[in-house]
């Protein structure tokens, strides 16, 4: 299995190229363009109650994608429905990553993918809900975002702090808390950054460089009230 | 052969931020790890380290891998540990020296999961306590809806109601019927001091053995009943009950149910007209409504003792429910909305044995005559 990101930036696309018999799966809605070869399948990924809890919790897909290359070797051209960059990583198993929700694009068939729940503090002012995404196994593993994505690379005991709504993902050795942006609650808020998380290596943190809440605020004023 | 699976990941100056995936095994002295690839940086091929060096701490999001440090400065390495098997196995091994810090970070892994436990149970049970509240304190909420519906309104809601009824049936206008529920619901009402309701009961001609009442105090008596009853105190028994039902407002009560949590909480914040318009919506109909369980048992127990003021031998009311009772053969009762007829008779004897004893006064009129005039043939005693 390979993988190459086509147009990187804001309108990127994955081209990953399957042997015959191998697979991946994908966000549904993911796939734009497959070779013949490859055949579409839907799934629902850790069984019914897994996608379950995954629809509920953390208000991904019930169903993924499958694309199967069952007649041959064929390639599948992915991309995700938010502008945004794309980043690949290659997972080992051992290392784990958290994701929040919108972030997972596609995953080798090696990956796990699993509802973690998070702790009360983290679920109510982390920005990303009670539950988020955890990926672990081995294999190749497609993150999207809403801008661009940017790397934050923590060596141990390194600490930075993350708007929590610009979190992509983060590795499982990371720890992180839940902190006021200023030491004044008014002023917390009156900044524009109300809770902020500060993360504490070793580990990765990938962040992106829009916010998809604020967007969506801003956008809405422009829409016309309907009666 | 060993194990080449990674089971670790090892952070330090110069390796990747991500980690070094490797392989560690624990052996009485201490560990060895071995990197599979050649890492910038990193020693490739195998790596032990002493107990001695070691330092240990919990660490990772949820505190729950085991975090081996040892070294100084640029030349520290840290190992994070998340394999079940290898952190048993390191314990196990693990000298004195490290077994406090490692009960530490044991400890701190615990109070992590055990806080985690907790607030989610008092979430969870919150939000238990919440639904069980609703759900069971909606008697409360509807009671005080029903309490602040004023009882002019209640009558118009009852009247057009009555008026419908009515309109398709075959009223008794005048006569000894009408005469004897005239005074039955005269002593009955007599003893309801205070009241504000006034009671209209109308005699409808239909084989049907029952009388009903509708909000405000509108009752029909079918002359099925008075037909069926072998004595004018098991009509007057039937009576006192639907009376009740009046009184303590049963209907409003249904109806405020059947509308549901928005109506009650709209008539508690004081929107009472809303209500008849709410009702028109849903088509909630007064005369298909159905008292609960608990309703009619009040009133049976109201009817009782009402009853019993005005004078008239509670035990007819007793024996109409025993006669009933014959025809509730193969109901069940926990399926019903009405209680069994025979354990409403057994409540109300037990209830009667309770109360001290009066002498009824017999009603004016002769009861034989009253069916008679009903079509009743006259029965001659064995």
């Amino acid at each position: 299995m390979k993988s190459e990101i086509l147009y990187p930036g804001a309108f990127p696309m994955v081209r990953v190229e399957l042997s015959e018999g191998e697979h991946i799966k994908a966000e549904s809605g993911a796939m734009v363009a497959c070779s013949p070869t490859i055949d579409i399948e839907s799934k629902m990924e850790g069984g019914f109650l897994g996608a379950l809890s995954r629809k509920f919790l953390t208000g991904e897909k019930f169903f993924f994608q499958t694309l199967r290359a069952s007649r041959g070797a064929g390639e599948a051209l992915l991309a995700p429905t938010v502008p945004g960059e794309i980043v690949i990583l290659e997972l080992d198993g051992v290392n784990e990553y958290m994701v929040q929700k919108d972030g997972f694009l596609a995953g080798a068939d090696g990956i796990a993918i699993d509802s973690q729940m998070q702790s009360m503090s983290r679920g109510l002012l982390g920005g990303e809900g009670f539950f988020i995404l955890k990926m672990s196994g081995k294999g190749m593993l497609v993150l999207n975002s809403f801008g661009a994505i940017h790397k934050i690379e923590l060596k141990p005991s390194q600490e930075y702090i993350v708007d929590n709504s610009h979190l992509v993902a983060w590795s499982a050795t990371t720890s992180y808390n839940i902190e006021k942006a200023t030491s004044g609650w008014v002023a917390s808020f009156t900044s524009g950054e109300g809770f902020v998380c500060r993360f504490r290596g070793p580990g990765v943190v990938y962040i992106q460089s829009r916010n998809p809440r604020g967007f969506g605020s801003w956008v809405r004023q422009f829409l016309p009230v309907s009666e | 052969m060993a194990d080449t699976a990674p089971n670790a990941l090892c952070f330090g100056d110069g390796f990747p931020a991500s980690g070094v995936p490797c392989v560690v095994h624990v052996d009485g002295h201490g560990l060895t790890m071995t990197f599979l690839h050649d890492v910038h940086g990193a020693e490739s091929g195998s790596d032990s380290v002493p107990f001695s060096d070691m330092n240990v701490s919990a660490g990772g999001l949820d505190h729950d891998q085991l975090v081996v440090k040892w070294g100084r400065s640029a030349e520290q390495r840290i190992l994070y540990l998340k394999n079940h098997d290898v952190i048993r196995a390191f314990r196990q091994a693990a000298p004195p020296h490290l077994s406090s810090p490692l009960e530490r970070a044991a400890e701190q892994v615990r109070q992590v999961r055990k806080r985690h436990r907790m607030v989610w149970s008092v979430v969870g049970g919150s939000l238990l306590a919440l639904v069980l509240g609703l759900w069971f304190g909606s008697d409360v909420l509807v009671e005080l809806a029903v309490d602040r519906i004023p009882i002019e309104w209640e009558r118009k809601l009852g009247e057009s109601a009555y008026r419908d009824f009515l309109g398709g049936q075959e009223v008794v206008q005048e006569g000894p019927a009408v005469a004897a529920v005239e005074e039955m619901t005269r002593r009955l009402a007599g003893q309801i001091p205070d009241t504000l309701y006034r009671f209209d009961v109308t005699v409808v001609k239909s084989d049907v053995v029952n009388a009903f009442a509708l909000p405000g105090g509108y009752v029909v008596v079918f002359t099925g009943l008075m037909k069926k009853a072998e004595r004018p105190e098991e009509v007057a028994g039937v009576l006192a009950h639907e009376l009740n039902h009046v009184l303590q407002r049963h209907g409003l009560e249904r109806i405020v149910k059947q509308l549901g949590f928005i109506a009650v909480a709209s008539i508690i914040f004081g929107n009472q007209q809303g209500l008849g318009q709410m009702m028109k919506q849903l088509g909630v109909e007064l005369m298909t409504l159905k008292f609960g369980r608990a309703q009619e048992t009040e009133a049976d127990l109201t009817g009782l003792q009402l009853l019993y003021r005005a004078k008239i031998d509670p035990s007819g009311m007793i024996t109409f429910f025993e006669r009933l009772a014959e025809k509730d053969e193969g109901r069940v009762e926990l399926l019903s909305t009405h209680p069994m007829s025979g354990s409403r008779a057994e409540r109300l004897k037990a209830e009667l044995a309770a109360m001290p004893k009066v002498i009824p006064e017999p009603f004016a009129f002769e009861w034989a005559k009253i069916r008679t005039s009903l079509g009743v043939p006259i029965s001659i005693g064995p």
